[in-house]
């Protein structure tokens, strides 16, 4: 069973299998084996990742994990899959990415007929006062810019669509 | 010694450095009182202080900025001096009379000092008066008719600034001079705006300078010695990011010679207590920038390699006491550099971000400057300088790969700080080599950028282990042939 953990406004989907000596992880383009974590206190524990051992500091807030890993922090959402399949994402529609919130698009990083990677800066936007970078949520081809640099936009409106590779 | 005429200090401040002053006041024997509003109940300074008095007002800034409030909590303490740290009324002269006049000793220097070193374009014409360097420049109330005129005949690039400035706010660089007159006019409407003096002067602006300032102290007598410089050159939208004594772009001779410039600055303008001397150092030429009348955020890098605590000289300075040591007693001694974490997405335009500090870890062996603790909620309200991270090593090359293994072994987790951005900078070779300016950061933008993927394995793998629903998921059909791992909770 697939699932979802967000980072920085991009979705990663995911699954575990049961293996010999703890688990496989299933990603996107790769499968990495075998995992395991083992908990040492309520917020260190290790990770063991491909032969490698890594200490791992986190906290658990709700869906929020929280992790420090080799120097470099980052915090994971967990997408409830229930709220993932309501939201009607079956891999038929064009994928799009949407303003997170109103604003201006200070500067367009990409152009239509570019591939791109799940992560790939596609533009950069202002709002109130703060310049954000959207980020494409998964690998495809830019198929459709719909605004100009300049150009103001309203909260959810589509900004680039994306067709799936190979289409 | 003779004792201090004074044995509790009110600390009008609060984070880092008001916890950091707190430590000093221990360390003399005197009492140490915040005031404090009550967002901040939970800070490192109020937890540390002898004494902590509530202060209240329609903003929590409004509160730490209320002159009347900050006095009655003097009194209430029977503080007999007060420190106003950095920031808030530390500049304020109004504020430094309103305390001396209620017979309370003001840390800091004279009110006269602060007024003319506050006002930019006095202190420009003073330093120039007096026969230092300055950056060209014209000044509208001059003859505010040709004030664009004069600024256009000096030619591009032109520096727009506001004359009661500070921070960064209302300034405005001009490349193109058709864009002058708009730019005069933004820079007119921010100053109003901002620090209700709109008036403006236009200096020459100087492509990529490094940013050099001298830390002096000053005495009642008129004895005043430098403690070296510090290079501050690492920023983001003018706001320092690392720090680090001794500079890498200096010479022996520049340094003597950029050191012994500030000296005579601040012995003309008949300085008391601790200041620096902001400078702007293109190829071999300094051009004094201006002169902040009070305990720099960076100072502690000055501390590790003089050996000579900053807060206890201002305690000493401003209790009349002359200074107890010469300039050939102050001995430069190793590499310090300090780090700023900040509450803010570097990877996200330095966007300010909240949260509450779920886990906090400081790494070992060397100095945090903390104005957070575990538990606290990190809130929009003030600057978002959560802590410093300051090394000192015999080398800059230690200093640096200390620093990288600090920042890297830093834990705090809840709020998204600055903290990856920084390990990139002291591990970038740019900054390793010394080669950097006030535009480093604009021109690397791949730095505030990060790695987007780099790593991202191990965080997924770690939230897909510590996620129930995703190991259960895993568990309920186990491989053929596969036991079940034996995984708890």
């Amino acid at each position: 069973m697939y699932h979802s953990f967000e980072v920085d406004g991009v979705d990663h989907t995911l699954w575990l299998s049961a293996s010999r000596h703890g688990y496989r992880l299933h990603l996107r383009d790769e499968v990495i084996a075998p995992v395991a974590f083992t908990e040492r206190s309520d917020s260190s524990g290790i990770l063991t990742i491909a032969g490698q051992s890594e200490p791992v500091r986190f906290v658990i807030d709700g869906e929020l994990i929280h992790l420090h890993i080799r120097g470099r922090t980052r915090t994971l959402r967990y997408i409830d899959p229930l709220g993932a399949y309501a939201a009607g994402n079956d891999g038929t529609c064009p994928l799009v990415a949407r303003a997170p919130m109103p604003g201006r698009v200070v500067a367009i990083t990409v152009s239509p007929g570019d591939s791109v990677s799940a992560g790939t800066a596609l533009m950069m936007i202002e709002s109130m006062k703060l310049e954000t970078i959207i980020r494409s949520p998964q690998d495809g081809i830019v198929e459709r810019i719909h605004v100009k640099e300049n150009e103001s936009f309203e909260h959810d409106a589509v900004l680039v669509t994306l067709s799936k590779e190979g289409f | 010694m003779p004792q201090l005429p004074f044995d509790t200090v009110l600390i009008a401040n609060r984070g880092e450095i008001a916890a950091r002053i707190v430590k000093t006041l221990r360390k003399l024997g005197l009492r140490s009182a915040v005031a404090y509003h009550e967002i901040d109940a939970r800070t490192p300074a109020v937890s540390m202080a002898d004494l902590a008095i509530q202060i209240s007002g329609n903003t929590p800034i409004a509160s730490y900025l209320d002159t009347r409030q900050i006095i009655a909590a003097a009194d209430q303490a029977r503080a007999g001096a007060l420190h106003p740290g950095y920031g808030l009324l530390s500049e304020n002269a109004e504020f430094a009379r309103a305390v001396t006049d209620t017979g309370i000793a003001f840390i800091g220097p004279l009110p006269d000092t602060i007024e003319l070193m506050g006002d930019k374009i006095r202190a420009r014409n003073f330093v120039q008066s007096n026969g230092f360097p300055v950056t060209p420049c014209v000044i509208e109330e001059d003859d505010p008719a040709t004030f664009a005129s004069r600024a256009q005949a000096m030619g591009a690039p032109l520096l727009v600034k506001p004359s009661a400035g500070g921070g960064g706010k209302g300034m405005r660089i001009v490349r193109d001079l058709n864009t002058l007159e708009a730019a005069i006019e933004q820079a007119r409407s921010e100053a109003g705006r901002y620090f209700g003096d709109a008036r403006l002067y236009a200096e020459r602006h100087l492509e990529y300078p490094r940013h050099i300032e001298v830390q002096v102290l000053g005495d009642r007598l008129g004895n005043v010695v430098h403690l070296y410089e510090r290079e501050c050159s690492v920023q983001r939208r003018f706001q320092k990011i690392i720090e680090e004594t001794p500079s890498p772009a200096l010479s022996q001779e520049l340094r003597a010679r950029i050191c012994d410039t500030a000296v005579r600055i601040a012995r003309a303008a008949n300085y008391r207590n601790a200041g620096t001397v902001e400078f702007l150092l293109s190829g071999d030429d300094f051009y004094f920038l201006e002169m902040n009348t009070r305990l720099q955020v960076e100072h502690p890098v000055t501390e590790m390699i003089t050996g000579v605590d900053l807060v206890a000289e201002q305690i000493y300075a401003a209790a009349g006491r002359e200074l107890a040591f010469s300039q050939s007693d102050i001995v430069s001694n190793g590499h310090a550099i300090e780090l700023r974490l900040y509450a803010e997405a570097p990877e996200r335009g330095y966007a300010p971000t909240t949260g509450k500090v779920l886990l906090l870890e400081y790494p070992n062996d060397v100095r945090i400057d903390s104005g957070i603790m575990q538990g606290q909620h990190i809130t929009p309200a003030f600057d978002p300088m959560l802590a410093k991270i300051i090394v000192h090593s015999p080398s800059r090359m230690e200093s640096v790969l200390k620093a990288h293994r600090a920042v890297r072994e830093l834990v705090l987790l809840g709020c998204e700080t600055n903290a990856n951005l920084l390990a990139r900078i002291v591990s970038d070779e740019a900054f390793l080599g010394g080669h950097f300016h006030v535009g480093y950061l604009e021109q690397n933008p791949h730095l505030a950028a990060g790695n987007f993927s780099a790593g991202m394995s191990a965080f997924l793998a770690s939230a897909a282990l510590l996620t129930r629903p995703v190991r259960d998921s895993a568990d309920a059909v186990p491989e053929l042939h596969s036991a079940l791992g034996n995984w708890r909770n």
